[in-house]
């Protein structure tokens, strides 16, 4: 089977756009994704669009009758949070299988400002009576647990808030580029203990788009900025005791990254770059741990020691991740790629990870799904 | 003469059920694996036996697996208040709010019993009252 190649990737600037509908913003963001490869929508055979909130509105077709209604197959996906890295991972398979060359992953959203709303319920609004299910509650609850059996601390967990807001301040492409020290984070507005206003993500509109090609194509098109893609899983949630009464962000994920690992053939030792899925800092923490960049445990310590800083020994989340370059939720996972692309053709600009070959993009969907991709420069 | 209906209490919450005038939290458990679970699925969700779940009475005591204190919610819901994941002991995990504890303690570990309550006097449209549940700490027993 052909290995299949990134050769184009980008992202329009994540931020509030009340003027522009989904599709629009997934039209703009495929542009640039096509210029990057040098291709037209006319050499697209088949499009996978990610929009949590507009997949049932065919986004992809619109996508098209933005740009070129060239007739091509549109498979418009909605998986929460992991809805990018799916569209991604079947844009890989499409090509993979050998039945296309080209093909297009492209991810859209117009978030919802102020907290995600409750779904409706027979009795009385469960939220307050029975504990709450908003999701930096339920993150807060994930961080506490891992404070409760390893000591992990408020200040490593706001860390993760200082890093990912300093890195957003080196890239244009983010919603907040301002530096968060960390008595500002500590101090900013609580919203469910030990998550501060300023370590949740950032609900903002935004688009990102990458282009999948044939090793064939990618030959003929040229190598000099291609990313091969080593490693790609896609996974729901196996069963936990307290799952689904209590979340659970790590089992899905270690279990996508073990079938990742596996495989690319490399380990975490090989990583020169992450993007993970920091929808709060305390998530970042936990990912640590089921991403094996440290040990059971040793996350906190891993964010003391400023190794995940740009910088360090394995810095994460250079983008500024969900927490600060901002959260279009079916945007995301596409987004994670393109920051990873980028570094690994050196295109990063002044947040450039020096010398990176290997990257890894995770997200995480809520109910639940984990998408992991790892990539190699050509 | 007039007679009025009777409104029976209904559940808040999916885990209560109520019969001959008392409440209690119903769970189910694979009778092939033993996984618990709060709903009654097609087949176990652990090792998809299709042998029916049995339902069963749980335990109305517990020990708080992880919690938060919600201080943001969304408009309308009164805070600060304890959200919490309560393992109940026998095999049920229950998310709930914990009452009657200092909003600055850490409650993880600790022992809580479960108690029944009126949903905060919520009415359903034709006035019928609610029966919920919250989290209460309670004195640790010596054999725990």
């Amino acid at each position: 089977m052909s290995d299949v190649y990134v050769i184009g990737a980008d992202l329009i600037k994540f931020g509030r756009y009340p003027d522009r509908t989904p599709a629009q913003l997934a039209a703009e963001a495929t542009l640039l994704a096509l210029d990057d490869a040098g291709l037209s929508i006319r050499d697209i055979e088949a499009i996978y669009a990610a929009s949590v909130f507009n997949a049932a509105s065919m986004i992809g077709q619109q996508v098209l009758k933005q740009i070129g209604q060239t007739g091509i197959p549109c498979v418009n996906v909605s998986n929460a949070c992991a809805s990018g890295a799916t569209a991604f991972r079947e844009a890989f398979i499409g090509i993979k299988s050998g039945l296309y060359e080209v093909a297009l992953a492209v991810g859209a959203e117009k978030n919802p400002t102020g907290m995600l709303p409750a779904g409706k319920t027979l009795g009385p609004p469960p939220e307050g009576l029975f504990g709450s299910g908003t999701m930096p509650a339920v993150f807060a609850e994930a961080g506490n647990a891992h404070s409760a059996a390893y000591g992990t601390t408020m200040e490593q967990f706001a860390k993760v808030a200082v890093k990912n807001h300093h890195h957003a301040t080196m890239n244009p492409k983010a919603m907040y580029r301002k530096e968060t020290p960390l008595n500002e984070v500590m101090a900013s507005e609580m919203i469910a203990r030990p998550l501060t206003k300023l370590m949740c993500s950032a609900n903002v509109d935004g688009a990102a788009a990458a282009v999948l090609v044939s090793e064939r194509k990618a030959r003929q098109l040229g190598l000099a900025r291609a990313v091969r893609v080593r490693g790609s899983a896609l996974v729901s949630d196996p069963w936990e005791t307290r799952n689904p009464v209590m979340f659970d962000a790590n089992s899905v994920t270690r279990l996508a990254v073990a079938k990742a690992y596996e495989m690319a053939g490399l380990g975490p030792q090989d990583l020169d770059l992450v993007e993970l899925h920091d929808c709060f800092a305390t998530a970042e923490l936990l990912h640590y741990e089921n991403l094996g960049l440290c040990g059971e445990g040793e996350a906190g310590a891993l964010i003391d020691s400023g190794d995940t800083t740009l910088g360090g020994r394995i810095p994460v989340n250079v983008s500024g991740g969900l927490l600060s370059k901002g959260h279009p939720i079916g945007a995301t996972g596409v987004a994670n790629i393109v920051e990873i692309v980028q570094h690994l053709r050196g295109e990063a600009g002044e947040r450039q990870v020096a010398g990176a070959r290997i990257g890894l993009a995770h997200v995480l969907g809520f109910g639940a799904a984990a998408g992991i991709h790892i990539f190699e420069k050509a | 003469m007039e007679t009025k209906t009777v409104l029976l209490p209904r559940p808040a919450h999916d885990c209560v059920r109520i019969a001959d005038g008392v409440a209690w939290i119903g769970g189910f458990r694979c009778s092939d694996c033993g996984a618990v679970t709060a709903d009654q699925t097609l087949a176990c969700r652990r090792c998809a036996s299709r042998t029916p779940l049995q339902p069963f009475r749980a335990s109305e005591r517990g020990r708080v697996y992880t919690w938060s204190v919600v201080e943001r919610s969304y408009p309308g819901v009164a805070v600060p208040f304890f959200s919490v994941i309560v393992d109940l002991s026998d095999g049920l995990t229950l998310k709930g709010t914990l009452r009657d504890v200092d909003i600055d303690a850490a409650p993880a570990g600790m022992p809580v019993s479960l108690v029944f309550d009126d949903a905060g006097g919520a009415r359903d449209a034709s006035g019928a009252p609610f029966v919920g549940f919250h989290f209460v700490p309670r004195a640790e027993t010596a054999n725990e």
